[in-house]
């Protein structure tokens, strides 16, 4: 049976000119369509998926424009217009919430890509197999524990009484008394921006080695051939070769500027140093769901939404400009 | 005459439970019978209060199943015939009630649950102890409106804990205090401070001898934040009514007042002189909680029950000096109100549910339970057996008899503990004057301390911790104000969250600032308490104390 329908593919090719999109390099006839159904109806679950699971919940964003109220039915909710984005954006909090959110997540993302790309580059080097897969296990680790136990590492790592960071400093007689660091707000950025690193670079690393891996070594042979050095061969194979890796995620990234965490901003942040450390999502816990203002909430995550879509598009036409790899 | 008055009383209670069967729809299935039994052979018309039954309970916390020959339940079953078949709690609580819920799968007896509540799960009780239960009656006699849920003015759970009568001799205490750890106390020779003055000077002489140890001790994290933002109410002479003082039914915040500003002002002081823990406001709920387990806190502001792990865990590390003891401090001429008699806890108890197969049955059982010789039973056991009774009436307990109270497996054959949790109880005295249960027996709980704590005592001339304080004055019928729910969204709640996220940034600032800055950072703090809409969370407080006053007086 499937020979046939095999055939009749085979045939259909070779008789029909296909009318070819240059751009995806797909022909799309309505012919193409139903040769492809095994295809498609593959797909067809997926897609419901994703339209009961991450498209049909969108409705609930009409409760940004509402004051809603739990247990009202839709009919009965009352309409506001824009009142809870105005809320948002004249609430001087909100403002430097989301300068915090943004500072934070920036210096995350450049710390999280340099030491993650530079690790990959020095474990590369390494030639000593078990060694190079310790180094990799120890710096992956930490991805696995869940913000509530690193933030209590953290914060007895930072402590005044007994903190081994207080200590070193203390004994390399850079500081004289043990300073606090999560007491200012001046230090909030930096102990999340190395805090992320500590958890995330081995994981990170992984897929900046991957890249590496296929990397073809015949390049390397070439560069040697005309006498690249360690570093030249860094500098002029390698990193070119995970290019294109590293623009992908950076696209990704981007999307992801406003989601600069919760959990560890939540754990780590204080009185006194709340003016750095509340980020939007810990706004949204505070005056909307925890208060019961769900439309606020839903404002604020529309807010976060639409930012990244944008970014997400932005960072892509750049890359596509530059020529380099694009996600869409 | 009064025979036939008797039997229409019984007809009516027939008719009554004839009712409850069909509309609860046990035994729906057959009309007939169900007629049949409601003329004739239901075990209420018939006055056999003492056929044997098994209820089904299920209990929201997790707990010890009682033997199956436990001597309290056998008594029971022999002086009323009811049995239990009890449920504990395994797993997730919500989860758990989501499915008795969807399933409308509810056992005769259930814990008290807002969720349940809301799911009309429960039958409306006062009816039903208006006929059947007098005792029952009595005991919540003084909270009557108080216990209606708030919703709809019906009786749906009754409260197990919080209805007092006679004395409350309460020995362990567990409110708020300014703490003082027993060695420092027995070092400096035994000194009760009444002031902040003398309070910290006790912390800096000890200090100065052993300079290893964290001065005064506090907490900023999270809804944890009483620590740091509840004593000045206390030192005024006022109640725990949360972020309000109530001086003549009237509420106001406190917090931008001179009772606040006197009490951080001291913290400033003292925190110049190297006696406040310098991480006091940037650590979380473990360290703080490590930091006391660790022996090294002289003194701190705090509840009882919030940093009684640390406690426990020192009693466990054999260093049971190092466990503390409050002190109700108090500014120059305010009366002393840090003990409170504890609100009664709404909700909280038991309920019986609308599948109920038998409400006057189980309704008439708790009535009997509340008599003074069944509490007695189970909170105390069995005379002679678990406790003792001395010429002048008074109950104690062997050593003997108190080791076996300990074991885990002598309660599970001999006392009911989880179940009577949730039982409408008698706290307090009973009218012999002996106190509810051995745990809150003066002498008893005494005799039953170690050596140590019992010296201390003695050096202090009291019997039990909650001495230091005075006796609890009745509460306030609205009180506690805290508990008034403010509307989700409305301006008072804004006004509240912004007024907390306020105190938790200045009130550190202002302690750690040096003294020189010290006003600065106050008046800034006052003025931006100013801007907020502090006057709708008063007039919401307000609103809600005199709807209080209005609708939970008993007259």
């Amino acid at each position: 049976m499937s020979d046939t329908v095999l055939d009749k593919q085979v045939k259909t090719q070779k008789t029909r000119k296909r009318r070819v999109d240059p751009e995806i390099g797909v022909s799309l006839s309505w012919k193409t369509l139903k040769m492809q159904k095994q295809l498609i109806f593959m797909s067809v679950p997926i897609a419901i998926y994703l339209i009961i699971f991450n498209y049909a919940p969108i409705w609930g964003w009409l409760m940004a424009f509402q004051n809603y109220r739990p247990a009202l039915s839709f009919g009965k909710q009352e309409w506001v217009g824009l009142q809870q984005f105005r809320f948002l954006f004249e609430d001087e909090t909100f403002m430097m919430v989301l300068r915090n959110t943004v500072a934070m997540s920036f210096i995350n993302l450049v710390l999280g890509t340099v030491t993650a790309i530079g690790l990959a580059l020095l474990l590369n080097e390494i030639k000593v197999k078990f060694f190079k897969r310790i180094v990799q296990s120890i710096s992956y680790l930490p991805h696995f524990l869940s913000w509530v136990i690193a933030a209590g590492i953290v914060a007895t790592s930072l402590s005044i009484d007994d903190g081994i960071v207080n200590i070193v400093l203390m004994k390399l007689h850079l500081i004289n008394e043990p300073i606090m660091w999560l007491s200012e707000g001046k230090y909030f950025w930096g102990i999340v921006g190395a805090s992320n690193v500590w958890k995330e670079v081995g994981w990170g690393t992984i897929i900046y080695l991957a890249a590496i891996t296929s990397i073809d070594p015949s390049l390397y042979e070439a560069a040697s051939m005309d006498g690249a050095k360690r570093f030249q061969k860094m500098r002029y194979v390698t990193l070119p070769g995970i290019k294109a890796t590293f623009v992908i995620l950076l696209i990704m990234n981007i999307g992801h500027i406003l989601d600069a965490g919760f959990e560890l901003q939540y754990l780590l942040g204080n009185g006194l140093t709340v003016d750095w450390s509340q980020t939007i999502d810990i706004f949204v816990l505070k005056y909307g769901i925890s208060m019961g203002n769900y439309s606020l909430a839903t404002a604020a995550g529309i807010f976060k939404t639409i930012v990244s879509v944008v970014l997400v598009f932005i960072a892509n036409y750049i890359a596509k400009r530059l020529g380099e790899e694009r996600l869409v | 005459m009064h025979k036939t008055a008797k039997r229409s009383a019984r007809a009516l209670a027939a008719g009554v439970f004839a009712l409850t069967l069909a509309l609860t729809g046990c035994s729906s299935n057959n009309t007939s019978s169900n007629t049949a039994s409601g003329g004739t052979a239901s075990p209420a018309a018939n006055g056999d209060d003492n056929a044997p039954v098994t209820f089904s309970v299920f209990m929201s916390g997790p707990g010890q199943q009682p033997t199956a020959d436990n001597k309290i339940l056998k008594l029971m079953k022999e002086k009323t015939g009811v049995s239990f078949n009890m449920e504990f709690l395994v797993g997730d609580l919500q989860q758990k009630l989501g499915v008795m819920i969807a399933g409308g799968d509810y056992p005769d007896i259930m814990s008290g649950d807002d969720k349940l509540i809301n799911a009309k799960a429960y039958i409306p009780l006062e009816d039903l102890i208006e006929k059947y239960a007098p005792n029952l009656k009595k005991h919540y006699a003084a909270v009557w409106n108080q216990i209606k849920d708030e919703s709809d003015g019906h009786i749906y759970v009754l409260p197990s804990y919080g209805v007092y009568q006679g004395k409350i001799t309460e020995p362990t205490y567990q409110g708020p205090g300014f703490w003082l750890q027993k060695a420092v106390l027995e070092e400096m020779g035994y000194p009760t401070p009444k002031t902040l003055d003398e309070y910290f000077d006790i912390i800096a002489k000890y200090k100065e001898k052993h300079p290893d140890m964290i001065g005064f001790e506090s907490l900023n994290f999270d809804w944890r934040v009483f620590p740091l933002q509840n004593a000045p109410e206390h030192l005024s002479g006022h109640p725990n009514d949360g972020a309000v003082i109530v001086d003549n039914n009237k509420a106001q915040i406190f917090a931008d007042k001179d009772i606040a500003k006197t009490y951080y002002k001291k913290l400033n002081e003292i925190n110049a002189q190297g006696l406040m823990d310098k991480e006091a406001f940037v650590q979380n709920y473990d360290q703080y909680l490590a930091k006391i387990a660790s022996g090294k806190v002289i003194g701190m502001f705090d509840q009882h029950w919030n940093f009684q792990d640390g406690e426990t865990s020192l009693i466990s590390q054999g260093k049971i000096e190092n466990t503390y003891i409050g002190f109700p401090l108090l500014y120059p001429g305010a009366e002393e109100w840090y003990r409170d008699r504890g609100a009664v806890g709404t909700n909280r108890g038991f309920g019986i549910s609308i599948n109920a197969k038998d409400p006057v049955r189980i309704i008439k059982f708790w009535d009997q339970m509340i008599t003074e010789d069944w509490q007695k039973t189970i909170q105390w056991g069995i005379k002679g057996e678990d406790y003792e009774v001395k010429e002048d009436g008074t109950f104690y307990r062997t050593p003997e008899q108190r080791a076996n109270a300990d074991k885990t497996s002598w309660q599970v054959a001999n006392k009911i503990t989880t179940m009577h949790g949730y039982m409408p109880k008698i706290q307090g005295t009973y009218s012999d004057g002996n106190a509810a249960d051995p745990g809150t027996q003066p002498q008893e709980f005494f005799d039953s301390l170690k050596p140590y704590d019992q010296k201390i005592l003695k050096a202090y001339n009291k019997k039990s911790w909650s001495e230091f304080f005075k006796e609890p004055k009745e509460n306030n019928i609205y009180f506690p104000a805290y508990s008034i729910v403010l509307k989700d969204g409305s301006a008072a709640q804004l006004a509240q969250s912004k007024l907390n996220d306020l105190q938790v940034k200045y009130l550190p600032k202002a302690i750690m600032a040096s003294p020189a800055e010290f006003e600065g950072v106050w008046t800034d703090y006052v003025n931006q308490i100013h801007k907020l809409d502090i006057k709708a969370y008063e007039d919401r407080m307000n609103e809600g104390i005199q709807q209080r006053i209005k609708n939970w007086s008993v007259k």
